[in-house]
This record gives structure tokens, sequence and C-alpha cells, in this order.
């Protein structure tokens, strides 16, 4: 479905230019693709160019067969596109079925009976049928994201693409959202962008991390999870102690006889009653970052 | 464009920016019935349609294509720049026009004579083209700085530039004088001038439509 060969993006030029990418290489094929990384590892960049919004400063970019560094590629792959963008911004005076309907028409569906239709149902897939016809200014942070991946779904994309779409949803939003993007991946490419590990986990079988413009991982969470082995420890401590150098928590719990740390990183010298323990994707995904860091 | 886009393009319109035209329509209509004297009626007539449409104009489309809160789910849609132009300017230009057209039709109510400023055609040249110069200089100058404010800056800056130097550009620069059809209506130039102001309309517009390919300059 998607292949990209040694892209590039720098913003700006001479002493001002910012490499966003950084030669990605990368096939994403038909399901769900999750992409992570921190904040500013220029995920939001790699999906404004799979969207066509971004143009790319090198390398080379197909989606569907269509070569998206052209005019005429970018226009068919955006007539096969649903995108959910990081800030997403609507037209808080229309009702959910009225954005959702011009959005249609934005996207090429002309016919209005058909697109009546298409509006019931996406609306209806993101559980907002009875709100339908409500302002979108009275809707919580989670009805607006639902209106935004029904403006996404109108057009019945082949590929949907999500940049950190659970930003601000509350747990249960978050795991409504999460199945919904699941249950679509079924007949398309779906590509999830964030920088929250748990979204990914639970919903993604190819995954790839994306940090500092560079692809750092691509495999399974559970290979990502297979990389922590032997570099993950439990330690309990009386006093409240800095961890050595070199070591990450990634959590303190805080018992009746002191406070239970979690560690990521070599065996720590200081404690020598450290216990290694089981990884989880989280602590996966802390040791690559560590990793490549060093 | 369908009639359901045209639909969309006025109802996410800023609603404070559309109560701006009215607004002053209303102003002018107001001063009109006050003042009595034929030549002072004219005088407004001429400074209504000839130089506040215009100017408000220019504003409006300065705003009218960056100030969208939806813009990056526009621009991963396959319209197209011509599209989104004619869907922001149109509307701005629809909007001005009923203006224009519903104020002559008052000054018509009230026998006010516009014929110093030519015929029918003459009337609407002089009110039309400066409009579409500085809705062009608007959209173009937004869309070069990347920022609203920019194109209504450079809207303001030459409409007062041009209101203040009006002498000058007659005897100078007179294909380049905005205010040329409603100021000097007999000058022999006239007909120039209006091709120039149409040219570099066209220019301007075609300027934008380039600039506006270039999407991630605006998001």
């Amino acid at each position: 479905m998607i292949q990209i060969t040694g892209l590039t993006k720098t913003y700006g030029r001479g002493a001002k230019a910012a490499p966003a990418l950084r030669g990605i290489d990368l096939q994403i094929g038909s399901g769900m693709f999750g992409l992570l990384g921190p904040n500013g590892a220029g995920k939001t960049t790699l999906m404004r160019i799979l969207a066509g919004i971004v143009n790319p400063s090198r390398g080379a970019l197909r989606v569907a067969g269509h070569d998206l560094t052209t005019d005429a590629g970018k226009r068919a792959v955006k007539s096969v596109l649903g995108y959910l963008p990081q800030e997403l911004g609507m037209y808080l005076e229309l009702t959910a079925a009225q954005f959702v309907d011009y959005m249609a028409i934005l996207k090429g569906l002309d016919e209005p009976r058909e697109r009546k239709r298409r509006v019931a149902a996406v609306l209806e897939m993101v559980a907002l049928q009875e709100s339908a016809d409500r302002k979108i200014k009275g809707f919580s942070g989670g009805m607006k994201r639902r209106v935004g991946i029904a403006q996404a779904l109108v057009n019945d994309p082949r590929l949907l693409i999500v940049d950190e779409p659970t930003a601000g949803l509350d747990p249960e939003e978050r795991i409504r959202f999460r199945n919904l993007l699941v249950n679509l991946a079924v007949d398309r490419t779906v590509i999830l962008s964030t920088h929250i590990v748990e979204d990914i986990g639970q919903t993604c079988r190819d995954i790839a991390v994306l940090a500092q413009g560079r692809i750092l991982f691509r495999g399974s969470p559970a290979e990502m999870t297979e990389a922590a082995g032997g570099h993950v420890w439990n330690v309990t401590s009386a006093r409240l102690e800095q961890p050595e150098q070199g070591l990450t928590v990634t959590s303190m719990l805080h018992l009746t006889d002191g406070i239970q740390y979690r560690l990521v990183g070599p065996r720590p010298e200081a404690f020598p009653h450290a216990e290694a323990a089981r990884p989880s994707l989280e602590d996966g995904y802390v040791w690559l970052m560590k990793s490549a860091l060093q | 464009m369908k009639s359901a886009a045209w639909k969309y393009s006025w109802l996410t319109y800023r609603r404070d920016a559309l109560w701006f035209p009215p607004a002053l329509w209303g102003l002018f209509v107001m001063i009109v019935l006050i003042m009595r004297h034929p030549a002072v009626r004219f005088n407004l007539a001429r400074g209504y349609l000839g130089f506040i449409v215009p100017l408000i104009s220019g504003i409006m489309a300065a705003y009218a294509v960056l100030d969208d809160p939806a813009l990056e789910l526009r621009f991963a849609t396959p319209v197209r720049a011509g599209q989104t132009l004619l869907a922001r300017l149109g509307l701005v230009m629809a909007v001005q026009a009923a203006c224009a057209f519903s104020f002559q039709l008052f000054l018509l109510a009230l026998k006010v004579d516009l014929s110093p400023l030519g015929g029918l055609l003459g009337v609407q040249l002089a009110w039309f083209l400066p409009t579409l110069s500085l809705i062009a200089l608007g959209t173009a100058g937004s869309l070069a700085g990347a920022q609203t404010t920019m194109g209504a800056f450079l809207v303001g800056a030459v409409w007062l530039v041009q209101v203040m130097m009006k002498s000058w550009l007659e005897a100078n620069a007179k294909y380049l004088h905005l205010f040329l059809g409603a100021l000097v209506p007999g000058d022999p130039d006239l007909a120039l001038n209006q091709c120039v102001l149409l040219l570099g309309s066209m220019a301007l517009l075609f300027f934008s439509w380039a600039l506006l390919h270039r999407q991630e300059r605006f998001i």
C-alpha cells in the first residue's frame, strides 16, 4: 500500500534549516500500523506528507501506486484518504451532520442521496446518530474526536491516517476509540501515530518507532518488548534515592516498607537485591530510546 | 460549484466578518437620508461605492482563505486550489455586490443622480474594478506572508496611499490609480486604467492560486 524510500524533510534553509525527517525507508501494508515516538520525533510531519499536505524535500513516496511527489498523485491519494489531524479544527457553528456532509462534498461525494446515506452511516459508526443535529460547539472533546473520525471515514477511505487521536480523551473514550480503529483496519490501511505506548500495544501488530527523524525500530510490539529483556529491574528501597546514572525509572510505587522502583537499564550496582522483571511494551520503548541516545 | 458547497461556504464563513458590510451599508444609508443636498448625496454615494466597498472587500479577502479552523482538513481533501479561491473569494464578492446593488437601488429610490460616474456599466465598473483589485491584493498578500494580517495591512496601506496621493496618481500614474473611475470618470485613459486593474487583479489571483499549492506554508 505505502512505499517510502529515502524520505527526507527539512524545514527552512541555510543556517535556519531544521531537519524533521532524515532518510526514512518504510513499507506499510494493509491493517493497523502504529507509529510511535516522542514529541518532536517527526511523526506529524510524516503523517502530513502521507496526507499530501507537506512536500518531502527528498525521497520517493508511493501510496496505492500513486506518486505523492506529484500534484496528480496527491489528488489521487487524497481521494482515497481519511485524515484526522493532531489539532482538529472544526466549524463549531455547524451540526455534526452538516460538518460531515461538508467534508463529504469537499472529498467529491457529489450525489446528494448517496452522501446523505454515507453521513448517516458514519455518524452511526461513531455512535453520534443521536447528536447528529446538535451544533459541534456543545460537544465534549471525545465527541469532537468522534466527529473527526466520522469525517475521515465519510468517503470510505482505503487509507486512514490518525495523528494522536486519543490525546485529551478520558479512559473510556480512549478504549472506545481504539476499538473503533481496530474494526476499521479489517479492510483498509490505518496508520496510528501516537506517543502513547499503550494505544499502540492494544491495537497494532506492526509498528515503527521514530525519533529525531529516523526509524529506530520496525517490527511487532512483542519484538520491541523482548528487546528490553534483561534490562528491567524491580528494586525496593527504604529511602527515596535517585537511581544511578544510566537507569530510567519507569514507575514508583509507595509501599509500607519503602518505595518500589521499576528501572530500565543495566543491572543497578547500588541495589544488589534488584530483581529482574518481565519487560512490558513501555519498557521496550524506554530501552529502545535509551539505546538510541547512547 | 454545487449549491450545497456554496451553502457551506456561507455557513462556515466568519459570522462577525459578515456583519461588517451590511453595518457600513446601513451607516451610509442613514447618512444619505440625513444629508439632503444632491451634491453631498452624490459624493456619499461615490465614497461608499468607489472607496468603502473596495476597502472592506480587500480586508475580508485577506482573511477569507487562511482564517479557516478546518484548513488542515480541507488541505487533505482533493479540492483544487482554484475551487478554494472561488468558494472563499466568491462569497466576499457576492456579499459586496449585494451591498453595492442594493445601495444603488436605494439611491435610485431617492433620485440621486449617478450619471456623473458614467452610464450603468461605468457606475458598476467604478466599484467593481477597485473591489476586485483589493480582493486580489488582500488574498495574495495574506498567502505570500502566510498570515492574514499581512494581507489586511497591505490592503489598508495601498488604499490609504491611493487616497492620499490621488492627485499625483492622476497626473503621473493614472493606469495604476484604483479610484480613477470614481474620481475622474471622464478621463480619456479610463479604459486603459480599467484594463490594467483587471489584468493586475488576474495576475495577483494567479499568484495566489500558485501559492495555495504550497499548503505546508499555511498549517
